[in-house]
């Protein structure tokens, strides 16, 4: 499907990594990760704990900076950025939606999902808060505007988190472990709403164990072990026939049920 | 026994003197509302300062937290005659215009603002500890999801993170608020007339102490009631964290996903 090296293109490939490292002190949890993201493209990484998965998505957005090689984002170098107020500005067009859920405490669900469109975005309330109903009644969630997230169920808040994102109009989405902190009979809700919006046409980089999601909805399954991508493809060539000796043994473990 | 009784709770001085003590218990809760105002803002201010973020800032990290180790290290006390010896004698030599030597804004006296002075700059520090603890308080992933939403580092702090963290100290704010009530009293060491004051002047007119009794009972009039609601405060807060946040009353019916609305288009 893509092919590294291949001329940057900024219209088909929304994203591209070049030999993308990071280390934390002497731990080296990423070791040169050259990969594309074709626009519209739905990629799943997978891979055991610790392979760098989360610290790839993270160094996408530059939560974390990489240590070395690029990141160019619809055309742009985004690891030369030094301004914060530019850093934002690409923020603003990436979407990330996180394990812990991480929604606004203090905020009730309809606040949660304005905010940023108001502060950052500049929207008024009048344009933000439809925007905000209109995506929390996608996710399923119109009766919930005014609860605050504590009493969601985990699902629930995730959901909420998408939304959250998505109110951005954001042009590439992140989901870090997104379903690992749910319970089993929730897991469903948000993988559904995830599925719609790869239906859609969202660009998605999806870190995920949910290995049938994966083989479902993803163009492109990345499998990642030791800080680097051992092998990558379409599912039913990584999921059901990997050729590495590692994808092997790793599919082996998480498939045997 | 009658000794003490007479030294103590003579009510023909507390009723002669009644009016004096209470003019200097409003001169108390004047300079402690103040001080308490002015130290909250300081206190927060020097908290956002010691959490800037980058090597740049380095140096006004730095300072900040000098400051604070500074204020919180000397005596209230000491501090106070630093301060006002120094304006005192800045307007002597003319250094200082009369305005700023000499305050006398809003009509209050200059002890008076000395006093703010003083005490805001020694108690702005302690808050600064007590919100730097809320503000570490909060989860790593309140700070990540705001930037994630392009939300600048100011931004994140001033709608997501100090929100919740002033929420969160709002008992141990208290609590040294109250210690301040106590600490207006050292600007008896300034000539202020405030209610300790009142108190030891009547004991010297009299050599008797009834003046500083009604003045001991006035003071705990105040802190007391302060200090059950800090009780009150906590108590609630620890029945909300031991509900817990998590899955509960969850899982109602919910509506099915609505087809008609996109949601990557807006």
């Amino acid at each position: 499907m893509t092919t590294n090296g291949q001329a940057m293109n900024g219209d088909r490939i929304i994203l591209q990594l070049q030999g993308v490292q990071k280390s934390f002190g002497r731990l080296d949890v990423l070791r040169g990760v050259d990969l594309d993201i074709p626009r519209g493209s739905v990629t799943c990484v997978i891979g055991p704990s610790g392979s760098g998965k989360s610290t790839l998505l993270r160094c996408i957005n530059l939560l974390e900076r990489p240590t070395g090689g690029r990141v160019l984002f619809e055309g742009q170098d985004i690891t030369a950025i030094r301004k914060e107020d530019e850093l934002n500005a690409v923020r603003r067009r990436m979407g990330m939606v996180f394990q812990q859920f991480n929604l606004f405490p203090h905020k009730s669900v309809l606040e949660n999902v304005c905010l940023a469109q108001e502060k950052v975005l500049g929207r008024d309330r009048s344009e933000a808060r439809p925007r905000a109903e209109a995506l929390l009644a996608r996710v399923g969630l119109a009766n919930k505007l005014n609860e605050f997230p504590e009493r969601l169920s985990g699902g629930q808040q995730q959901r909420v988190a998408i939304a959250r994102a998505l109110a951005m109009d954001p042009h590439l989405m992140l989901f870090d472990e997104v379903t690992s902190a749910l319970d089993p009979e929730l897991v469903k809700e948000v993988l559904d709403v995830m599925k719609e919006l790869a239906a859609e046409g969202m660009t998605m980089v999806v870190v995920t164990h949910e290995m049938n999601f994966a083989r479902e909805v993803a163009d492109e399954v990345v499998f990642m072990d030791g800080g680097v991508v051992v092998e990558q493809g379409p599912p039913r060539e990584v999921l059901d026939n990997p050729q590495n000796e590692r994808t092997k043994r790793f599919l082996g473990l998480v498939l045997e049920h | 026994m009658e000794f003490i009784i007479n030294y103590y709770f003579d009510f023909d001085i507390i009723s002669d003197e009644f009016g004096f003590v209470v003019s200097g218990l409003w001169m108390t809760i004047k300079l402690w509302l103040v001080a308490s105002l002015l130290s909250l803002i300081w206190g927060l201010v020097l908290a956002v300062l010691r959490q800037l973020p980058g090597k740049a800032l380095a140096p006004i990290r730095g300072l900040t937290i000098a400051y604070i180790d500074g204020f919180r290290g000397l005596p209230a006390l000491l501090v106070l005659l630093l301060v006002s010896g120094f304006l005192a004698a800045g307007q002597s030599d003319g250094v200082l215009p009369k305005w700023l030597g000499l305050p006398t804004w809003f009509g209050e006296p200059t002890w008076f603002w000395y006093g703010v002075i003083g005490l805001t700059l020694t108690y702005g520090a302690y808050l600064a500890e007590v919100y730097r603890a809320g503000i570490e308080a909060i989860p790593h992933g309140q700070m990540e999801a705001a930037r994630s939403l392009g939300m600048s580092h100011g931004k994140a702090m001033r709608y997501i993170i100090v929100p919740q963290a002033v929420r969160k100290v709002i008992p141990p704010l208290l609590n040294d608020l109250i210690a301040l009530m106590k600490d207006t009293s050292l600007v008896f060491a300034i000539g202020g007339s405030e209610l300790l004051d009142a108190g030891f002047s009547i004991e010297s007119d009299y050599f008797n102490g009834s003046g500083l009794m009604l003045g001991a009972i006035f003071y705990l009039v105040l802190t007391i009631p302060l200090a059950r609601l800090v009780d009150v405060l906590l108590k609630r807060e620890q029945r909300r964290t031991q509900r817990g946040g998590g899955d509960a009353d969850a899982g109602e019916a919910e509506e099915p996903p609505n087809p008609n609305i996109g949601l990557a288009g807006a």
